[in-house]
């Protein structure tokens, strides 16, 4: 018997890897600006610090070029994630412990894609905050984010970062108009209920933040150890929740993303995993019926790369980012199709054409990067735009790889 | 066509064969079937496809395994049935049915228990008659639903080509139900009686595309491609091949929109009544409410489930039909389609799903 080598590459063609001139640690923030001189820039959050942010000119995708590539001011934070609307891309800053500087939000005007230049930073730093791990500027008007605030602070140290809504329209004066915190998570309120093995208690607080333009009023909201949310947010002071779904206990938390399918009633809602060695399986992608916002129901979960062949070979295994079907022209858009990550179970997508028994399409599950020193892939993100090419990163030291979907 | 659960969360867009697919093959491994008199070289041009960057990843299953001699170099035995080939391809003795093979190498993929392979040719017998893998292919749903019959190959030694058509029934059904013809040995035959022998394989099967191969070598593609009667022209009838009277094959064509339930009802009477005699039926056609052109195939008294594709190929809106039968003639066709066409435009039948049973409860 001819064993597997580690890989599973299946109805993807790798048109390109670039790793980022050595700075191949990629985060989750990637998004695609059409530069005012035609140019196709896909712009990439790093993992960790010392790198902040890379442009890369993706227009012939198989040919990709870095055009900037910048430093953080200190080591000890992350710029995990970013968001680009039109010229502007708006960069998240999180420190490794509260009380740290410089934590918050900055706006970076990207018309010359080689020297973006700063508009405005947006201060979250406190004695309790760690700043801002995810953010979501998808209308140009709003940044959506999971942060810390100088004036907050959590009963519990892991519950640090809630939902927050900043104007950003004069991007030069960003200004918060409303948070919203899971109740009984600030310090003073009776403590939510937690997980109750310690080592599966990572928090409840506030991850990815979507409002999509056509549903201005709605947010829908992971809260990790919450399990996540749809928010009505038309008053952005008093945003209010609608409903709540929680898979966990009995599985075990980080919900971290939900995509809602607005044409089909659906929404898409992934786990993240966070232990290596697949000690947290299992972290899925599930489907829900969300016909009824107020009762969001799970009808089935996607089926995972193959856990014994792939979850042992070094890092994390189980679902992570998906691409979000940003309601923007350089973004792919579908109700039938989904790409979800899996850090050392590649990328995976799926037609959930019947959402009650969604099947894989393709997988890419590329080897190990060079100079990896965990031995495995670790697909962090992903994106696809319109043109259907899909970029995605690896966590550690592959950079970006980019492919062309066959199926 | 979609059922009334996923139609549920129906994204309001008309979809009844669910979501449009770019090709026919949509998400599934593409599979050739490469078939061929004994002799006529089919080891040789897939052993020349196996060198080539685009046969890279490529499962090859054999049967009758020993037969035809695929070379020690390129197959390292092995004590299981999938063994590793020189250029990571895969070679896979049919030692157990059809069925079981690709249901096992699907399996042990998915698990990464076998390298990633893209693509399937299955080569069979000299003597093998391949309607019996077509309707394999297309009776089990669940290896329908992940393996693309993408092409029938069908490798002809134009030097003995003739009379082996003569003598043996397995070989005209071979030539019948090709999509591609690769014409082997032109040199030795000369140009004359290999041009004489297109005229006959031609009568024999109007719609396939016929290749000669160059020194046991043709392009990649003329293996790979897809199924080639549904981008290229339909070829229009030909004078039948003298011995090839049980066999044939001729394409309907039809400008206007098509009602799937006249279309359907038609396919399904033929394959109740006559599916012993139809080798073959594949298409496109123009469906009414949709945007895209509806993929059919029909094996025997089976029918594939049909698939829309985004597109038309090269714009070219209209239905084309192309049927490979045994002693039915064209023309019953074409009436038994006139009929429910023209039955189902007067009753202006509109796009529904089939019954269920239990309505009545």
């Amino acid at each position: 018997m001819a064993k597997g080598n580690g890989t599973l590459v299946h109805n993807f063609k790798l048109l390109a890897n670039h790793q980022l001139d050595g700075f191949g640690g990629m985060g989750e923030g990637m998004s695609i600006q059409i530069a005012p001189d035609g140019r196709r820039i896909l712009w990439l959050a790093h993992e960790s610090a010392p790198k902040n942010f890379t442009g890369v000119d993706v227009t012939d995708p198989k040919n990709p070029k870095v055009v900037v590539q910048t430093n953080l001011p200190t080591s000890h934070m992350r710029s995990n994630s970013l968001e680009v609307s039109g010229n502007i891309m708006a960069v998240a800053y999180q420190t490794q412990k509260q009380g740290q500087k410089p934590a918050g939000m900055e706006l970076f005007d990207i018309s010359k894609p080689e020297n973006p230049k700063s508009i405005a930073f947006f201060d979250r730093s406190g004695p309790h905050s760690r700043g801002v791990h995810v953010l979501w500027f998808h209308d140009g008007e709003y940044v959506h984010m999971a942060a810390g605030a100088p004036d907050f602070e959590a009963g519990h140290e892991l519950d640090d970062q809630c939902y927050q809504i900043i104007d950003v329209k004069n991007p030069s004066k960003p200004t918060e108009v409303g948070r919203w915190w899971m109740p009984g998570t600030k310090k003073g309120e009776t403590p939510i209920k937690r997980h109750e093995k310690p080592a599966l208690d990572k928090g409840f607080r506030a991850h990815n933040t979507n409002v999509y333009p056509s549903h201005p009023d709605r947010c829908y909201l992971a809260y990790l150890d919450g399990g996540m949310l749809i928010m009505d947010i038309k008053d952005k002071a008093n945003p209010k929740p609608i409903s709540r779904w929680d898979n966990s206990p009995p599985y075990t938390g980080f919900t971290h993303t939900m995509i809602p399918m607005f044409k089909r009633g659906l929404a898409i809602v992934a786990d993240e995993s966070t232990v290596d060695g697949g000690k947290d399986w299992p972290k899925l992608v599930w489907i829900l019926d969300i016909r009824d916002e107020k009762n969001p129901i799970p009808i089935a979960t996607c089926p995972p790369p193959a856990f014994d062949e792939f979850a042992h070979r070094g890092g994390r295994f189980g679902a992570h980012n998906m691409h979000e079907n940003l309601e923007l022209p350089t973004s792919f858009h579908s109700e039938d199709i989904i790409f979800c990550t899996y850090f050392g179970g590649g990328l995976v997508a799926y037609d959930i054409s019947n959402p009650y028994r969604p099947e894989t399409v393709g997988t890419f599950i590329p080897p190990a990067p060079n100079g990896s020193k965990i031995g495995a892939i670790q697909i962090n993100d992903c994106f696809v735009d319109e043109r259907r090419i899909v970029y995605c990163v690896d966590r550690f030291t592959g950079g970006l790889y980019i492919l062309e979907p066959t199926f | 066509m979609s059922n009334l659960l996923t139609r549920t969360f129906d994204a309001g867009d008309h979809r009844p064969f669910g979501r449009r697919l770019r090709s026919p093959r949509g998400a599934r491994v593409p599979l050739v079937v490469v078939t061929g008199f004994l002799g006529a070289g089919k080891t040789t041009l897939i052993r020349d496809l196996l060198r080539q960057p685009e046969g890279a990843d490529t499962l090859v299953i054999v049967n009758e395994f020993g037969e035809v001699g695929i070379d020690d170099a390129l197959l390292k035995t092995g004590g299981d049935a999938t063994v590793l080939m020189g250029n990571g391809c895969l070679c896979c003795t049919l030692r157990s049915d059809l069925q079981k093979t690709l249901v096992e190498v699907l399996a042990e993929r998915a698990r990464g228990e076998l390298p990633p392979f893209q693509q399937i040719i299955l080569e069979t017998s000299g003597l093998a008659d391949p309607v019996p893998i077509l309707q394999t292919l297309t009776a089990d749903r669940g290896l329908a639903s992940q393996i693309h019959l993408q092409a029938v190959v069908t490798v002809i030694d134009a030097v003995l080509g003739s009379r082996t058509l003569e003598e043996a029934p397995e070989a005209r059904r071979q030539v019948a139900v090709a999509d591609r013809l690769i014409l082997t040995k032109v040199d030795l035959a000369g140009v004359e009686a290999a041009r004489n022998f297109e005229a006959e394989l031609l009568a024999l099967n109007p719609s396939a595309k016929i290749v000669r191969a160059e020194n046991g070598k043709v392009s990649p593609q003329t293996i790979l491609a897809d199924n080639a009667q549904l981008t290229e022209p339909v070829y229009p009838p030909r004078e039948r091949a003298h011995h090839a009277a049980d066999v044939e094959s001729f394409a309907l064509r039809f400008d206007k929109p098509l009602d799937w339930i006249a279309v359907e009802q038609s396919l399904e009477l033929l394959a109740r009544l006559r599916g012993h005699d139809i080798l073959r039926a594949k298409g496109l056609l123009d469906i009414k409410g949709c945007k895209g052109p509806v993929v059919v195939h029909q094996v025997q008294h089976l029918t594939a489930k049909p698939v829309e594709l985004e597109s038309w190929p090269s714009g070219e809106r209209s239905s084309r039909l192309v049927f490979i039968t045994r002693n039915i003639a064209r023309r019953d066709i074409e009436t038994l389609l006139d009929i429910a066409i023209r039955l189902a435009g007067e009753a202006n039948v509109p796009m529904s799903e089939p019954a269920t049973d239990g309505s009545n409860d």
